[in-house]
């Protein structure tokens, strides 16, 4: 997976992501946060679905939705 | 050695604000140039006239439409009076007249750091097509109109909505053949011709700052997103950006320009593609922005002026905001008289 623009973000504990090419910033909650850190250090989806449903109550087949929709996301921001 | 005596101008900092105060707060905040200020102002209400605290001492200016005479016999009485040593024009009607008068201004003794008249018309708007191409950029089509006939053409061609803009200042947005040609007749009122017919691009707008040495290298650069502008467009809320490619247009500019002297790039930013809007030959309203980054591109300029050895300076971070507010200066009528009676506070 292509990881150098979410690479490039500059994101804080607490979600907030600022990009310093385009100067756009974004927040996600804690989740999304979770999400975004993995993908910047190259997990793929299935192991990010996997690691979610360790920490949160919720099923391997909705923490894959979950993170298929935020990938999306980040491909309509363009920063996948 | 003289004490340094810099004249500058575009003190208007108002809801359309000249770059003269971002200039003389930068100036100001040099450690080792420590200059004495003079505000040029073509009217006693200009703010900067009355900031005590950046301006020492404002004068009036003929208009620039005055002529070589009026202007060089206004800035003997400076260096005359004042010790004046140099200037530092911040308006874009003013540049034509500096730079013709270059010489002349040499020989007072006023040192500018300008480029030439050649390198001042190659930037123009109806150039910048070509430009944008040698620099790698893209340029939203661009018509240039000289009457209501050429109006009505380049409307069909490049489609509505679009921009009307003059050759120096003021940009329209319109939406319809009848705004055109009302926003036509308002620019050519003000400004004269020719008028442009731009494109309108819908995108991010990231603007760099930078002075050139002369030589094709940059003494210092720093790019911005605006976030929020005012209905003039103006920003009033923005943020340092590190972007790579505005970043090699800007020294390819330099480069291939040999430029000399304050510039910006005005950009729009869309799907990765960099189209530029123009290149304005001074500092912007914005430039003390760079300042408090760390990159003092007045005091650059007026050290490149004086012939001192000097750095680039271009290491500053992403992710500073910069937020313009408006505040309220109350005076007596001390300047204001004097500016009006006598012509200087």
């Amino acid at each position: 997976m292509e990881i150098t623009r979410l690479s490039r973000l500059a994101l804080n504990q607490e979600g907030f992501a600022f990009d310093p090419l385009t100067g756009n910033s974004y927040v996600a909650n804690s989740t999304g946060a979770l999400v975004l850190e993995a993908l910047r250090v190259g997990k793929g989806p299935e192991e990010i679905a996997l690691h979610l449903t360790e920490g949160y109550e919720v099923s391997l087949e909705q923490a894959a939705l979950d993170v298929g929709e935020m990938i999306e996301q980040l491909k309509y921001l363009k920063l996948l | 050695m003289n004490p340094l005596v810099v004249a500058l101008s575009g003190l208007n900092a108002t809801d359309n604000p000249g770059p003269g105060v971002g200039v003389a707060r930068s100036l100001r905040e040099d450690k080792g140039l420590d200059p004495k200020m003079l505000g040029l102002v073509y009217d006693a209400l200009e703010p900067g006239a009355h900031m005590e605290w950046l301006v020492d001492r404002a004068y009036m200016m003929p208009y620039p439409l005055a002529g070589k005479s009026a202007f060089l016999e206004r800035i003997s009485q400076l260096v005359a009076q004042e010790g004046l040593n140099f200037a530092i024009p911040n308006l874009d009607l003013e540049l034509p007249l500096y730079i013709r008068c270059a010489p002349e201004l040499e020989a007072l003794g006023v040192k500018t750091f300008l480029p030439d008249m050649a390198q001042f018309k190659l930037r123009g708007k109806e150039h910048l097509g070509q430009l944008a191409e040698e620099l790698g950029l893209h340029m939203p089509q661009t018509k240039v109109v000289n009457n209501l006939e050429e109006l009505k053409e380049a409307c069909e061609e490049v489609g509505f909505p679009l921009l009307v803009k003059g050759a120096f200042y003021s940009a329209h947005l319109v939406h319809n053949p009848l705004a055109a040609v009302a926003a036509y007749h308002e620019v050519v009122t003000q400004w004269g011709y020719p008028v442009l017919v731009q494109a309108r691009i819908e995108g991010e707008e990231i603007n760099l700052v930078g002075v050139g040495d002369g030589k094709g290298g940059s003494l210092g650069q720093v790019s911005a997103k605006k976030l929020v502008v005012s209905s003039q467009n103006k920003i009033f809320a923005g943020v340092t950006i590190r972007h790579e490619a505005l970043a090699k247009a800007a020294e390819r500019f330099l480069a291939r320009y040999q430029w000399r002297g304050a510039f910006e790039l005005e950009c729009i930013l869309k799907d990765e593609e960099i189209h530029m809007i123009e290149i304005n030959p001074r500092f912007p309203a914005w430039v003390y922005f760079a300042t408090a980054v760390g990159v003092n591109l007045p005091a650059q300029l007026v050290k490149a002026g004086l012939g001192l050895e000097i750095e680039p300076v271009k290491d500053y971070e992403a992710g500073k905001l910069f937020l313009r507010y408006t505040y309220e200066m109350i005076t007596d009528m001390t300047h204001f008289k004097n500016l009006t009676l006598h012509g200087h506070t």
